[in-house]
C-alpha cells in the first residue's frame, strides 16, 4: 500500500522519484540489503572471516531448521510491535527515539500487575498486565508529547533523555521498593509459566505473535481506513496543511507520540509474559535502533513492517546463535543493522521535510 | 578531609568528566548551526575511542592516540556531512544508523583484536599546571590538578566559539543552517559549508570519544560512552547552539552528575539509580525552562535541494 497516493500518474511534491510504487521500494529494500551484505562482508573478510561461510551458516540456523524458524518467530514478536510504534510516531512527522524507555517502563507495569494477579485466571492476567503495559509505555510519553505539541520542544531530546530515566528509575524501583525479598536476584515477582504466553502447538512460538499480527492488521486499518488516521498523516505530510483543513495539530501530535509509547509499552509486557516472567534489574532489551531500521527497511510501509521484522528478527536470533555456530561475536549484527540504517538513509527520499519551516 | 578538600575534588572531577561531553556538545552545536542534526555522535565517539586507544596501547603516546581519535572523528563526519547533503539522506536515520553502527562495530573490532581481556592504559597526559592556581581558595587547586588536554578542550571551545560568531567563515556556517537560499543567492555554496560544519563537528566528536577513552577513563570497553553522544544534542539544546553556552552547561551537568558522591559523603541515604536519573531529569526541567520559545536554526534537519527547488 502506497503510504502517498499518487493520481492520475502525476507526481506531487511529496513523492520522491523511486519510491512511488510499492514495488520501487521493494527493490529499494532488497538493494539496501544487498548493499549491507556487501560491505559488512567486507568487513568480515578484513577481520579474518569468510563471509561465504558466514552468511549461508546464518539463513541455514535460521530459517531453514525448524528450531531456528521458531527462535525467529518469537523475536519477530516484539520487533514488529516495536516498529509499528516507531511507525505511527513516524506517520505524524514525530521521532519516538524514546522506545526502549517506554518499553523498560510497560516491562516494569505489566510485571508488577501481573505479580498482583498470579492467582486470577489467566485471561485476567494477561489482560491485567497488557493493559497496565500500555499505559506505563503511554505515561512515559506524556511529558515529550505534551512538550512537543504545546511548546514545540524537540521530541528527539526528550524522547532520548526519558530513555535513561527509565534504565535508572526502574533499577531503583526493583532494587527497592517493588523488589521481591524472597528471591536472591534483585527483580519482581514471578509469573509461573503455566500462566504466561501459551505456546501455539509444541512450538516456542507463543500467542504474542497472533496478538502481535493481530495489533498490526488493526494499526494498517487505523492508519489508512480511519479520520484519525488520515489526520494524522495529514499532519505528518505538512503541518500547516493540516491546520488549514482545520485539523487539531495539536491535539494529532500529542496522540499520536502517546499511542506511539502504548505500543512500545506493549512490548514490554509481551516480553515479561511470554520469555521473561519477571522484570530483572538492569535488564535492557534495546529494540529502539532495531525498531527504526526496521520501518526504514519497510520504507514507512505499514504493510511491509512483518517481512521486515521477520528479517530482523532473523538477525536478532543470528546474534544469539552465531558466535557459537560461527565464531562471529554477537555484535557484527548491531553492526550491520547500522550499516542497513545508512545505506537506506542514503537512497534519495525524503518524506519528513518540512514544508512549513518549523522548530527543527 | 575537610569540606573544602571534597568540594576541590568534586570539582576537579566534575571538570575532567564533562570535559569529553563538552568537546561532544559544542561540536554538536556548530553542526546544528550549519544545519545538521547529527545523532550519530555516540558512534563516533566510540569509533574515534577504540582507534585512540589501540593506538596509545601500541605507541605508548596518549598525543598520538588522541590525533587518531580525531582523524576518524574527521572521517566520520565527512561520511555524514557528504551523505547528507549530496544525497540528502534523512539526517536523523543516518546518524541512528552511525550510532549503532559505531556501537556495534567497536565492540565486534573489540572481541576481535582483544578477546575476553580488557588491557589497561598505564598512566596519563601529565599535569603541567599543577600548583598554578593555588591562590585562588577551592576552585583554584580544581583547575591546577587538571591534566593537558584538558586545558586543550577549553581552547577548542574559546576557538570554535569566536570561530562561529567573529569570523566570515562562521557567518557562512550559520547562514547554511538559517537560511541556505540567502547563503546561495550571495554567492555561498551550502554544500560545502555544510560538509565543512560535518567535519569540525566530527573533529570535536573525535577528540571526545578519544579524550573518554586515554585521558579519562585509561580504558576503552564496548559501550563506554554510556549514553554521553546522546546526551550532547540534549546539552547542545540546553545551551542554545552557543560554544560556550553549551561548554558551561555541560560543566553545571558534570558538577550535578558528581553531587550523588558528594551526597554519599554527606551521609545522604538515597539509592545511587536514585540519584544517578536526576541529572537527565535536571535537562528536560532544564529544556522547559530555557527551551520555550527559543528558535532552533530555520533549516535545522532539513534536506537542501538548491535554490531551484524554493516555490
Amino acid at each position: 500500500m502506497n503510504a502517498v497516493p499518487v493520481t492520475s500518474g502525476e507526481r506531487t511534491r511529496h513523492d520522491t522519484p523511486g519510491a512511488d510504487t510499492a514495488l520501487a521500494s521493494l527493490l529499494e529494500s532488497l538493494l539496501a540489503i544487498a548493499l549491507a551484505i556487501a560491505i559488512a562482508g567486507l568487513i568480515l573478510i578484513i577481520a579474518g572471516h569468510d563471509p561465504l561461510n558466514v552468511f549461508p551458516q546464518l539463513v541455514d540456523r535460521t530459517l531453514l531448521r525448524s528450531a531456528g524458524l521458531e527462535e525467529v518467530l518469537v523475536r519477530t514478536t516484539p520487533l514488529l510491535l516495536a516498529g509499528l510504534a516507531v511507525l505511527i510516531a513516524a506517520k505524524a512527522g514525530l521521532w519516538n527515539i524514546g522506545v526502549d524507555g517506554q518499553v523498560l517502563v510497560g516491562a516494569l507495569a505489566a510485571a508488577v500487575v501481573g505479580g498482583w494477579l498470579v492467582d486470577a485466571s489467566r485471561p485476567v492476567l494477561w489482560a491485567g498486565a497488557m493493559l497496565a503495559a500500555i499505559v506505563g509505555g503511554a505515561v512515559w510519553t506524556i511529558v515529550p508529547a505534551l512538550f512537543r505539541a504545546f511548546w514545540e520542544i524537540n521530541e528527539i531530546v526528550t524522547t532520548i533523555m526519558f530513555n535513561y530515566i527509565a534504565i535508572s528509575m526502574s533499577a531503583w524501583l526493583v532494587k527497592g521498593p517493588l523488589r521481591d525479598q524472597t528471591l536472591v536476584a534483585p527483580q519482581t515477582p514471578l509469573i509461573p509459566p503455566e500462566l504466561r504466553f501459551v505456546g501455539l502447538g509444541d512450538t516456542r512460538v507463543h500467542i504474542g505473535l497472533v496478538f502481535a499480527v493481530a495489533i498490526w492488521i488493526a494499526a494498517s486499518f487505523w492508519l489508512h481506513r480511519s479520520v484519525a488516521g488520515l489526520e494524522v498523516r495529514a499532519v505528518g505530510e505538512s503541518p500547516r496543511a493540516a491546520r488549514h483543513a482545520m485539523i487539531p495539530v495539536t491535539v494529532v501530535l500529542a496522540v499520536a507520540l502517546v499511542a506511539s509509547g502504548g505500543l512500545a509499552g506493549v512490548v514490554g509486557g509481551n516480553d515479561v509474559l511470554s520469555t521473561k516472567g519477571t522484570f530483572q534489574a538492569e535488564w535492557y532489551p534495546g529494540y529502539g535502533l532495531s525498531a527504526f531500521a526496521l520501518v526504514f527497511l519497510a520504507r514507512r510501509h505499514v504493510l511491509a513492517l512483518l517481512p521486515a521484522a521477520l528479517f530482523l528478527g532473523m538477525l536478532a536470533y543470528g546474534a544469539d546463535v552465531m558466535p557459537r555456530a560461527a565464531g562471529i561475536h554477537s555484535a557484527f549484527f548491531a553492526l550491520f543493522e547500522g550499516i542497513l540504517l545508512i545505506v537506506l538513509a542514503a537512497f534519495r527520499w525524503r518524506p519528513w521535510r518540512r514544508k512549513s519551516g518549523g522548530h527543527r | 578531609m575537610s569540606v573544602e578538600a571534597i568540594a576541590t575534588a568534586l570539582i576537579a572531577a566534575a571538570i575532567l568528566t564533562s570535559m569529553p561531553l563538552m568537546l561532544a556538545a559544542v561540536g554538536e552545536a556548530i553542526a546544528e548551526r550549519a544545519g545538521l542534526l547529527n545523532l550519530g555522535i555516540e558512534g563516533s565517539m566510540l569509533c574515534a575511542g577504540f582507534a585512540s586507544f589501540w593506538l596509545t596501547l601500541k605507541t605508548d603516546s596518549v598525543t598520538l592516540g588522541l590525533l587518531i581519535g580525531a582523524a576518524v572523528g574527521l572521517a566520520i563526519g565527512l561520511v555524514f556531512g557528504t551523505l547528507a547533503t549530496v544525497l540528502n539522506a534523512n539526517q536523523v536515520v543516518l546518524g541512528l544508523g552511525v550510532t549503532l553502527a559505531g556501537t556495534g562495530g567497536t565492540a565486534f573490532l573489540f572481541r576481535e583484536v582483544y578477546g575476553s581481556d580488557q588491557p589497561l592504559l598505564s598512566g596519563g597526559p601529565g599535569r603541567p599546571f599543577e600548583g598554578w592556581f593555588d591562590w585562588l581558595p577551592v576552585i583554584g587547586p580544581a583547575i591546577g590538578d587538571q591534566r593537558w588536554f584538558v586545558f586543550v578542550a577549553w581552547f577548542m571551545v574559546l576557538a570554535g566559539h569566536l570561530f562561529l560568531v567573529r569570523t566570515p567563515s562562521g557567518l557562512q556556517l550559520r547562514a547554511a543552517g538559517e537560511s541556505p537560499f540567502g547563503l546561495e543567492a550571495v554567492g555561498g555554496n551550502v554544500t560545502m559549508v555544510r560538509i565543512g560544519a560535518a567535519a569540525i563537528g566530527g573533529v570535536f566528536y573525535g577528540f571526545g570519544g578519544a579524550a573518554l577513552a586515554v585521558v579519562e577513563l585509561g580504558f576503552f570497553s564496548p559501550g563506554s560512552t554510556a549514553g554521553a553522544g546522546f546526551l550532547a544534542v540534549a546539552l547542545a539544546m540546553l545551551g542554545r547552539l552557543s560554544p560556550l553556552r553549551v561548554a558551561l552547561f555541560t560543566l553545571a551537568f558534570g558538577l550535578l552528575t558528581g553531587l550523588d558522591i558528594g551526597l554519599q559523603i554527606a551521609g545522604v541515604d538515597a539509592r545511587p539509580e536514585f540519584l544517578r536519573m536526576l541529572p537527565y531529569a535536571g535537562i528536560v526541567i532544564g529544556l522547559v525552562a530555557l527551551g520555550r520559545g527559543v528558535r532552533m536554526p530555520r533549516a535545522l534537519g532539513q534536506a537542501y535541494g538548491g535554490i531551484s527547488s524554493r516555490r
